[in-house]
Order: structure tokens, then sequence, then C-alpha cells
């Protein structure tokens, strides 16, 4: 892994220090991670979920976008989950993906820990 | 006392100084304020060494203030204070930077260190290795058009060769007026009309590196070699085939394998493809036939791959003709990184999706010089965040994350239109390594909108914390061999 890479996978073990947070190095350079059992809502079944994502090996300079979620996740009141959320697969494991992709990623203060609070927080704030 | 020699003299490589004209400025504004007096100051550098030679790169400039850093000496006239020095060699040993004292001396066009600025080398610089970690460290001793200089590494000490400055005009000072040009051959006779023996021998001398060797760059390939440039290095993974031929200056249908290509069987179709030449092939064979005395090195590679990269950073200028942003990255990061001035040339034909209309079509030549506020693609929102997390990608990746199947359609490309971005970069490298631009001249980004017959410029932008131009601690700025490009560590 670069060693950019390797300084985002520590501040995301740091920004969620109680969770297991796993990292497959990817031959480029870059790491998909996932961080285990986050909270995502109590308006979700189930409420909590991993969430995984690539680090590019040209990060910090790009987003670290998009975002993937448990699969089986449904809304309790049984209507859909939205815009910007589709169903796929990834790392073979079946997903939501959420697209929330940085219009103004700044590489001098945007951070992949800081990426994933700001989009667990849409995935929360949902209606 | 250590002699000092020049590469000349002992056969080594050349050592110099690159430096960007506006640090210069500063610096001589310091030094010569108009006193006749004498002034000091230290430059914090990146280096890089390579089997062309050594070259120490101008990042951070020390001003010391007369009477509090820069005080009467024991020894000689002036002398910097313990206090200046510990503060900047620290700074020097955390960033890993090289530590260069600078003071000035009278005379115009020739200069040179007194006995006393040497015995002050030898008494302080072994100590100064050690606490900037093995350095390099020493000293530059200005005149008002000349620079001498006196480098100390671990494995001895060397005279500097020349100083190169990077600005509108591209030029060396050395320590005294180097030796008059070589006539240069009868073939160059009209382009000795215009920049003298001088500026051929300089274009002889020239490493110039083209990134991508399709529309644009295989007309700056065959442009450079008919120029007399020296040394072509010539990066491109891909091959010439049925389609791009048009664009690709000499490229012949047999350089396409045309005859198979075009063939009703598919075992022959496939093998055509597999046969056809590679672009940095047909490159060198044109511009051999140009100019039989260039050395061409025609690398069939990815610039974003490290080795590819890493082959660049000793050139004297660095054209980028290519598609990716990752490419443009790594260009970027070159420029700045290593104070190489470049161009990026690129031509985009707006085509509407649904209905196939033609928009906008335009023809861009960014020059991009080191430092700030001088073109920086990342500074003036090239570099596109989005798109290097796309190129990322694996094409099955791509394919799963796009919500909407949409099918990558080639865009329009045609080589007068490749020809109107790439000559204005090849011009631009002539005129800055020839001296050729006016005094004050704007090197602005270009943008010429074919359609409308107008050419448009680009005002500068920078950005303090920019991570390639920008002077914050984080930056690549200037580093050289001491930072690390954003390059990818494997191929997948």
């Amino acid at each position: 892994m670069t060693p950019e890479v390797e300084t985002a996978i520590q501040e995301v073990r740091d920004t969620f220090p109680d969770l297991l947070v796993e990292v497959t190095p990817e031959v480029q350079g870059g790491a998909y991670v996932v961080v285990g059992n986050l909270w995502i809502g109590d308006q979700y079944e189930p409420t909590t979920s991993w969430v995984g994502f690539l680090i590019p090996f040209t990060y910090p300079r790009a987003d670290c976008y998009p975002h993937f979620l448990e699969g089986g996740i449904r809304r309790r009141d049984g209507r859909p989950l939205g815009d910007a959320i589709t169903a796929t697969t990834w790392n073979r494991r079946s997903a939501l993906q959420v697209s929330r992709r940085s219009n103004h990623w700044n590489p001098s203060t945007d951070t992949a820990a800081a990426k994933l609070l700001k989009v667990l927080e849409w995935v929360r704030a949902r209606p | 006392m250590r002699i000092k020699t020049s590469h000349e003299e002992s056969g080594q490589t050349p050592l110099s100084l690159t430096i960007t004209s506006k640090l210069l400025e500063c610096l001589m504004a310091h030094l010569f304020p108009g006193d006749q007096d004498e002034h000091g100051a230290v430059i914090a550098c990146g280096i890089v060494e390579t089997k062309r030679g050594t070259r120490l790169l101008a990042r951070e400039l020390f001003l010391a203030r007369d009477g509090m850093d820069y005080v009467p000496g024991h020894y000689g006239h002036r002398a910097l204070t313990p206090a200046f020095i510990a503060r900047v060699s620290d700074y020097c040993a955390d960033e890993r930077l090289c530590y260069l004292a600078v003071h000035n001396h009278g005379g115009n066009d020739s200069v040179g260190f007194s006995g006393v600025d040497l015995a002050s080398h030898e008494r302080g610089y072994p100590a100064l290795l050690d606490i900037t970690n093995g350095g390099p460290v020493g000293a530059l001793v200005f005149a008002k058009s000349a620079v001498a200089g006196d480098i100390w590494t671990p494995q001895g000490c060397r005279a500097l060769d020349y100083m190169t400055v990077l600005g509108p005009r591209i030029y060396r000072l050395y320590p005294s007026p180097p030796a008059r040009p070589r006539h240069a051959d009868l073939v160059y006779d009209r382009h000795v009309r215009l920049f003298g023996d001088a500026g051929q021998e300089i274009l002889r001398s020239l490493k110039v590196g083209i990134i991508g060797l399709g529309g644009g760059g295989s007309l700056l390939s065959e442009w450079l070699s008919r120029l007399g440039v020296g040394h072509v290095v010539a990066v491109d993974f891909d091959g010439v085939d049925i389609t791009n031929r048009p664009r690709i200056a000499g490229a012949t249908q047999w350089d396409a394998m045309e005859p198979l290509v075009r063939s009703r069987f598919p075992w022959l179709r496939n093998l055509g493809c597999r046969l056809a030449h590679r672009k940095v092939d047909v490159a060198r064979r044109v511009a051999r036939q140009a100019n039989p005395a260039i050395r061409y090195d025609a690398i069939p590679g990815d610039v974003v791959d490290q080795e590819t990269a890493k082959l660049l950073r000793d050139a004297d200028f660095l054209f980028l003709a290519t598609d990716s942003m990752q490419s443009r990255l790594v260009f970027n990061a070159l420029v700045q990184q290593y104070l190489i001035p470049g161009a990026q040339i690129g031509v985009k034909a707006m085509v509407e999706k649904d209905c196939r209309q033609i928009g906008d079509v335009f023809a861009a030549t960014r020059l991009v010089l080191p430092g700030a506020g001088s073109g920086c693609l990342e500074c003036h929102g090239l570099i596109s965040a989005a798109a290097l997390q796309e190129e990322s990608l694996s094409e099955g990746e791509r394919r799963a994350q796009r919500y909407v199947e949409d099918e990558e359609v080639p865009e329009p490309s045609v080589i007068t239109l490749n020809a109107l971005s790439a000559a204005q970069a090849a011009n631009d490298l002539l005129f800055l390594f020839t001296g050729l631009y006016d005094e004050g001249v704007e090197l602005k980004h270009q943008i010429h909108f074919a359609r409308e017959r107008l050419l448009s410029t680009v005002d500068f932008c920078s950005r303090e914390e920019c991570l390639d131009c920008g002077t914050l601690r984080r930056s690549r700025y200037a580093r050289g061999d001491r930072g690390r490009l954003p390059c990818r560590m494997t191929a997948r």
C-alpha cells in the first residue's frame, strides 16, 4: 500500500477504535476497507451494517467513493431505499451501493475517515 | 584544503542547482539591494541523482536578517549566526532537504569563494552533514550574473557546475563565462538565423519527455527531432490501429497491419491487431528519419507505473499528450517535484449523446512551470478526484458501479486540431529555452475555440495548500528523490 493509503487506514482505525477494520491491499497500492458493525439508523432493518469502500492508490488526490452496505438491509416501513442506494455485489458480497460523490473533494483536507463519517451521517439522516 | 573540480575536469556528471525565477528574484533583491555590501541566506533544496547528473532543487528560501542572523564574523567579513544555522539546519534535517548557505561578492559575470570562505566550509560542513543526516550541504556565492557553489556530501565535495533558472526564459548561470558554442551544422542554417548557434546548441543538449505518442504526441516527436533536440524519451503503451493511423505522424498502413485487419477472416483480423506496431516504435523511426543523430528512447510503458515515471525525472521538459487523469496527476507531480517545466496538450470535441450534434471544439495548450501561480494543473482544477477514482477501478468494477449502462463512445479526433495545441506547446519549448519570449510575457493556459476561431487565455490560479506546487510541509514541491511520486506500485 502507498504510505498515504496506510495513513488513511490508520485514521479510519482511530476514528472507529472499537470496531473491526478489515483491510485488503489492492495490487496497485490502494486498499479495500471494511468497517464492521456500524449503526446506520433505526429506520433500517437491521440497524447495523458493515461498510466497505476502496481507498484508491491515488488517494488523497482521488475521492473515496462509493461505499457499500450489507445487501440485505431494508427499511422498516417497507418504502424503497431511495435515490443513490442501489443493489449490487461488491467483493463477492451481496451489497447496497451508496453513491455519494464529493463534488469538491479537497486532497489537502478531506480524508477517507471523514468521508465515511459523512456517508454514515447521510444514511442515518434519510427520513 | 580540498581541491574542487568541475565535472569536465573530473569526468563526473554535472552537479547543478535548479531554481525558479521568482525565488531567484527574491534572493537577488536580498543579496543586492544596492548597498554594495554582503548579505546572507540559506536555500533548502531537494535533490535528484541520475546517470545524467545531480540536480539540487531550490524549494525554500530563508533570508538572514542583517545584524540579527548575519553578523560580523570571527574569521571573515560576515557570518550566519549559530542560532540561525541551527534553526534552518534542523528544519532541513526534519524535512530531508539539503542546506545551502548563500552570500554575495562584488563583480558581474565571474565569482569564486575566497580562502576565508573555503576555510569556514572546512570548519563547519562536516558537522552540518551530521546534523542534516548526510546532506548534501554546501554554499553558494553570487555575483550579479554568476554563481559558484561548494557542495559537500559524505563522499567528498564538489564544485557546482551551473545553476538553471526557470521562468519565461530558461537560462544558466555559471561561475565564469562559458566557452562559446560550436557552430551549428549547416542543416540548421535557418534556425541559427533566429536563435543563433547558442540556441541550436541548447536544443541539442536537451532531454525531452513525451507522454503519449498518439495524435498530438507523435507530431511533437517529429517536430522536436527536426528542431534538433538531442534526446527524446517517448512513453506510450499503445499500438497503432486502423482508427488512429490517420493522426499518427509517419504511420503507414503496415504499422496498423491494415491488410490483415481488413480481412474477412476473424483469425487474420486478430493476428493483425496483435502484430500492429507500437506507437513509440513508429515515433522513433520517424524521428530518426528527420534527425539521424537523435538519441531516442522508445518506452512501451505507462507513466503511471513508478519505474516508467522515474525515467523522466531528469528531463529538461515534459509534454503530456494523453487523455487519462492518472497520467495528468503524475505529469503534474513530475513538474513540481522535480522542477521540470512542461506542457499539457489536448483537444476536445463535445458531442451531444442523444442527438450526436457537435458542440464546442477546442484545443488546449497548458504550460506548467514549477512553482505556485505558474500553471499547476491541480490549482487550476484540472485533476479530477472523481476521474482518478474511476480510473483506479477494474473494468468490471467500473461497469458494476454505474447506475446506467452507458456505452463508452470514442470521441472525435482529427490531426489538424491536434496540431493546433501541439504547435503552441512546441514553440513554448523553443522560445523558453532560446530566450525568444518578450520580457513580461504571460505564459497562461491557452484554449483555442476552433469553431469560433477564438483564442482565449485562463488567468493563473494557485492554492497555498496545493500538495504539488505549494510549500506547506505536506507538499511534494522541489523534493526530488526525497519525495514519492503518486504512481501505482504494481500494474493490475
